[in-house]
């Protein structure tokens, strides 16, 4: 009898598992990114390792008819790195550091290598990367395809520290491209979301590698942009920035979190410039985030211990090496039939006080599982044709937790399209590795060049031979809805 | 040695194995860049499990709980000691541990169920002790994933490091009520 209970337990359990982790998201056979939506079939994944290997692949796909894709670490979340029966080039193997020269402040790298590799290569001779995510594990090539920008605020986005980049065109031809060779090239395949070529390798301006003091202060949300504009922002010695913005109940976007880090040119770089790993507490940092989804107190627990450790930490000294590589192991999520989806939303300095007010309204009234804010500064910066950073702005990143059935990404869409109209109503412009909620006329509203964008990119690429999923949904002039079914 | 006892602790340490086993294989090939490099990994547990049966064997009957203990304790130890590897030589030296502790359970697992077993009604306590560990087994795997899903890998290796202290608690506890048995058999004789 008892037998007969434990192995009818045993089943019961393997049956509710197995229905459980039968979502299309959980298909080991299936391709998809970050986002863990619109699973299909590729072609075959290519694993990137020599130049000559790269070319053959582009010639043979443009002989064939297939499409290409090209892949990092996969973590946008719009299909930006897989297309339905193409191939995708996966540049993760394509990492060798090529040269780092030192008294020029320069490193070159293959675009799979990481920030991770790079921090690696440049630490010993006292350099460090100027503007890149606040994470490190992300490719170089995918970091200057979205054109991504961290906790710097000094450097703009990262185009700005891009010298130079050698491009695999569709033609099969490789591409020296500059600000002063092949230059129209450049404002596009940086920030071009692998539309115009294989990004083989990059030079980016360094940096030096430096001491800070962090500090965090807790504040009322209100008080965030004067502070940041009075106190942040004119003082040169605080390099690096970022904010945070309540989540829990009773705090709920009234109370943020402003973390400095201050250079401080008394304390010696040799005595910090360890790199360490921030992945110490991960399985408690993991526990805490997991209650944080699926709980109110447990947002209210991860607020309150937040408040207490970062403003506790205040005065912690790390170089800048050390705080570009921030925790995140501790966010891994696998559920099935859910996960986490970002958002961030632009807007100008002048116009965020009203923005997060309603951004916060409208989490609240639709219901969202909204786990985190961040707040990140870019300066002005326009010289990616698709620049997100038209003003002096700061960045609303927004993490949420959704489920991934049809009915709740419906939800989720018409709530993301809700916030996209008030970022329009607020000058500002929204991020676009991110999932393709937006309708075609919200971002053709934000991004007035797509015209000339797109019109670019079948330049270079006639047959649209580099293709994948914001390309089909934005630029191909197929409907969203067309591309998705 | 009463079976029950038997039957208990070795479906904990096989809930302890069976959480970690096939997880660990994920963790392995993520360490080594080729299956070739993995596959060494596996024979060094093999070698050091075969070299050390030959000097266990002529010791197990008189020590056979004590080595099941002894085993047990080993693979805590290596399970504490995972996480905290920093290099493929360190694993391989867990590996022969592993292997020497595997060939410590599984000797003395036979051992004492021979023991614990008369002929003709040997098959009903071989069954019920099969069908025990491999239901523990199967709980283990799930239990398993869903661990590394809430929490880390690193958290499944400490969990299974505790699975294996109890179940050598359960074998010591057992082996001492079965030796003051023994010593009360002798005072009646």
């Amino acid at each position: 009898m008892k037998k007969t209970i434990a192995l009818l337990l045993l089943i019961a359990l393997c049956v509710f598992q197995y229905v459980r982790t039968s979502s299309p998201d959980q298909d080991p056979y299936l391709t998809t990114d970050y986002s863990r939506l619109h699973p299909v079939k590729v072609e075959r994944v290519v694993a990137g390792k020599e130049e000559e290997q790269l070319v053959r692949l582009v010639k043979d796909a443009k002989r064939k008819g297939l499409k290409v894709s090209i892949a990092g670490q996969r973590h946008s979340q719009g299909g930006h790195t897989y297309y339905k029966d193409g191939i995708v080039v996966d540049m993760t193997s394509y990492n060798k550091i090529i040269e780092v020269d030192s008294d020029a402040k320069r490193i070159t790298l293959q675009a799979g290598a990481t920030w991770e590799d790079a921090q690696k290569a440049i630490n010993r001779y006292g350099l460090s990367v100027k503007t890149m995510q606040s994470l490190n594990p992300f490719t170089i090539g995918g970091s200057i395809s979205i054109n991504a920008h961290g906790r710097d605020i000094r450097n703009g986005s990262l185009i700005s520290s891009v010298d130079s980049f050698r491009l695999l065109t569709a033609d099969g031809q490789i591409k020296n491209v500059s600000r002063t060779e092949n230059a129209e090239l450049f404002p596009l395949a940086l920030g071009g979301y692998g539309l115009f070529g294989i990004i083989l390798d990059v030079t980016l301006d360094l940096t030096e590698d430096e001491v800070y003091r962090e500090s965090t202060l807790l504040m009322d949300l209100s008080d965030y942009v004067d502070y940041f504009q009075r106190e942040v922002l004119p003082n040169p010695a605080i390099k690096l920035h970022i904010g945070r913005i309540s989540v829990a109940d009773d705090s709920y976007f009234t109370e943020a979190l402003a973390k400095n880090y201050t250079v401080d040119p008394s304390l010696p770089l040799d005595k910090y410039n360890k790199l360490e790993s921030n992945e110490k507490w991960v399985a408690p940092g993991k526990l805490l985030f997991n209650l944080n989804r699926s709980t109110d107190w447990g947002k209210k627990l991860q607020w309150n211990l937040q408040t207490y450790v970062f403003t506790r930490q205040s005065d912690h000294i790390i170089s800048r090496n050390n705080a570009m590589r921030a925790a995140y192991e501790f966010m891994d999520y696998s559920q099935p039939g859910a996960n986490d989806q970002l958002q961030e939303y632009f807007v100008p300095l002048d116009r965020f006080d009203s923005f997060a007010r309603r951004l916060g309204e409208i989490v609240k009234e639709d219901k969202l599982n909204l786990l985190n804010v961040t707040i990140r500064y870019v300066g002005k910066d326009r010289e990616a044709m698709l620049s997100y950073a038209k003003d002096d702005m700061l960045a609303l990143v927004c993490l949420f937790n959704t489920p991934l059935s049809e009915q709740g990404q419906r939800k989720m869409k018409d709530s993301v399209q809700r916030m996209i109209d008030e970022v329009i109503a607020h000058d500002g412009s929204y991020y676009l590795p991110y999932i393709a909620y937006p309708t075609l006329e919200q971002f053709q509203t934000i991004y007035p060049n797509y015209e000339n964008f797109f019109e670019q990119k079948r330049m270079f690429d006639e047959n649209e031979l580099f293709m994948n999923y914001f390309y089909a949904n934005y630029g191909s002039g197929r409907r969203i809805e067309e591309v998705a079914s | 040695m009463n079976v029950k006892w038997l039957i208990r602790s070795q479906s904990v340490a096989t809930l302890a194995a069976g959480m970690i086993y096939p997880y660990y294989l994920l963790f392995l090939k993520n360490l080594g860049n080729s299956y070739s490099k993995y596959g060494l990994a596996f024979a060094v547990f093999t070698i050091s499990s075969a070299a050390v049966s030959t000097w266990l064997g002529p010791r197990l009957d008189k020590h056979g709980t004590r080595i099941m203990v002894i085993s047990s304790l080993g693979m805590m130890a290596a399970m504490f000691a995972f996480p905290w590897t920093s290099s493929y030589t360190l694993v391989l030296l867990l590996q022969l541990i592993m292997g020497t502790c595997n060939a410590m359970q599984r000797m003395s697992e036979r051992l004492l169920l021979a023991d614990s077993t008369e002929f003709v009604s040997r098959g009903i306590t071989i069954g019920s002790y099969h069908f025990w560990t491999s239901i523990a087994s199967g709980f283990a795997v799930i239990l398993g994933g869903l661990l590394i899903d809430w929490l880390t890998i690193n958290a499944l290796f400490y969990m299974s490091a505790l699975l294996y202290g109890v179940s050598a608690w359960v074998v010591w506890r057992a082996s001492r009520a079965s030796l003051s048995r023994k010593a009360e058999d002798t005072i009646t004789f």
